[in-house]
């Protein structure tokens, strides 16, 4: 009967442990936040940018709601400290994922950090942001087994149609 | 022919019209679904959620369950093997609703013979034999554990209360009563903000109340995770019971 129990289990808590306390957290993810709604493609530590994926697209989603929304305007006092981003907040980035009903970000990982720490990097973005697109990798979709059973039935149902 | 004081002939005062109240549009305006069909935020499969909610709904065909909130003054006749008439009835005021599914609890809270009683019954229990409202009245809160701490008078109900009859299915009241405490210690301390209680009138001094709001995390509210929006949820889960309790 194995009575130690593993250190990392964390039982369905889905936030992780940033910074000092959890105000620093939130304050570590307000300033992430901000430089993403800035320059709308970040790199940084994996873990953060991780944690900061799901409050950048709730604060969008506040932001569909409309300037004119008290709840929303409070969201975004807080969450953007340099407050010339919240008119670019709701004049832009609001009309822009209006048509889109779910992910506004993308989350792609980087080499390793070249300091001491080796740290996972991981780079964050805004979908339709004005920069040359990201390498994302793709998985080949033509070379699968079913696909290519599929293209060759295709095929031999073209030949027989038309001979 | 009736005259007025005036001494001339009253002019002719037409009928006033009937106004005619719309019981079913007002019925269907208002929803209720109880909170324990809402499932709880996890990474559990919604299939078991699906089977609670069809047993539930088999349960609520058979007996009805009023729609109560914490607040209201319930009477709970259970069956009991080793009571007289082989049933008991219990009255309290409703202090919590917990749990989700077939396990939802409620607790009644009552004082009999200068003994504060607590009983905490399961909705979908099969011993319960009936379920009557005899008060409707909200609070401003959600859990009323703060009237442990209460002064008795504000738990005690009369045992052979008859129901109080309200006509219209409009709106809830919510009584917005502030009660006085007992003196400290406390079970808990209900100054401090964490338990967020507008129902108690605190008598305590302006350097306690100040020395409790040390504990106030005032970032909580803009957490966004944190936040459960049970909106889109509450309509699929509505439709789905209305429609099976309709049949």
């Amino acid at each position: 009967m194995r009575l130690s129990v593993a250190a990392a289990i964390s039982h369905g808590r889905v936030h992780r442990r940033l910074g000092l306390n959890p105000r620093s957290r939130l304050d570590l993810l307000r300033n992430l936040v901000t430089a993403l709604v800035r320059h709308e493609r970040i790199e940084a530590p994996w873990a953060r940018a991780d944690e900061m994926r799901g409050y950048a697209e709730r604060l969008i989603e506040y932001a569909k709601l409309g300037d004119t929304d008290e709840r929303a305007m409070r969201m975004a006092n807080f969450w953007l400290t340099e407050k010339d981003l919240i008119h670019k907040l709701f004049k832009v980035l609001a009309p822009r994922f209006q048509p889109h009903p779910g992910s506004y970000t993308r989350l792609l990982q980087i080499p390793n950090r070249d300091n001491l720490d080796r740290a996972k990097m991981a780079v964050i973005e805004l979908k339709g942001n004005p920069f040359p697109p990201l390498i994302t990798p793709r998985r080949d979709t033509d070379k699968t087994l079913l696909n290519q059973l599929l293209k060759g039935y295709r095929q031999d149902m073209q030949q027989a149609a038309a001979p | 022919c009736r005259t007025s004081s005036d001494g001339e002939p009253a002019k002719f005062q037409p009928p006033p019209k009937p106004v005619i109240i719309d019981r079913q549009k007002q019925r269907e305006e208002r929803r209720f679904l109880s909170p324990e069909f809402i499932p709880p935020r996890g990474r559990t499969d919604p299939l078991k959620f699906y089977i609670e909610r069809k047993d539930m709904i088999q349960r609520r065909k058979v007996f009805n369950i009023p729609e109560f909130y914490v607040g209201h003054i319930l009477a709970v006749t259970t069956a009991d093997p080793y009571a007289n008439e082989k049933a008991n009835r219990f009255v309290g005021i409703c202090i919590q609703r917990g749990g989700k599914g077939l396990g939802a609890t409620f607790i009644l809270r009552n004082v009999i013979e200068d003994q504060g009683v607590e009983i905490c019954y399961e909705l979908y229990n099969p011993r319960i034999q009936a379920i009557e409202v005899l008060k409707l009245e909200k609070r401003l809160d959600d859990n009323l554990m703060y009237l442990r701490d209460a002064l008795p008078e504000y738990s005690t109900f009369d045992v052979n209360m008859k129901p109080v009859f309200r006509l219209d299915h409009e709106e809830v009241p919510v009584n917005k009563l502030q009660v006085r405490m007992k003196p400290k210690p406390w079970s808990k301390r209900w100054e401090r903000p964490k338990y967020n209680i507008k129902g108690i009138k605190f008598e305590l001094p302006e350097k306690k109340m100040k020395e409790a709001q040390k504990w106030n995390k005032p970032w909580l509210e803009f957490d966004m995770m944190r936040e459960y929006d049970t909106s889109k949820i509450e309509e699929k889960i509505w439709k789905e019971v209305s429609e099976e309790l309709k049949k």
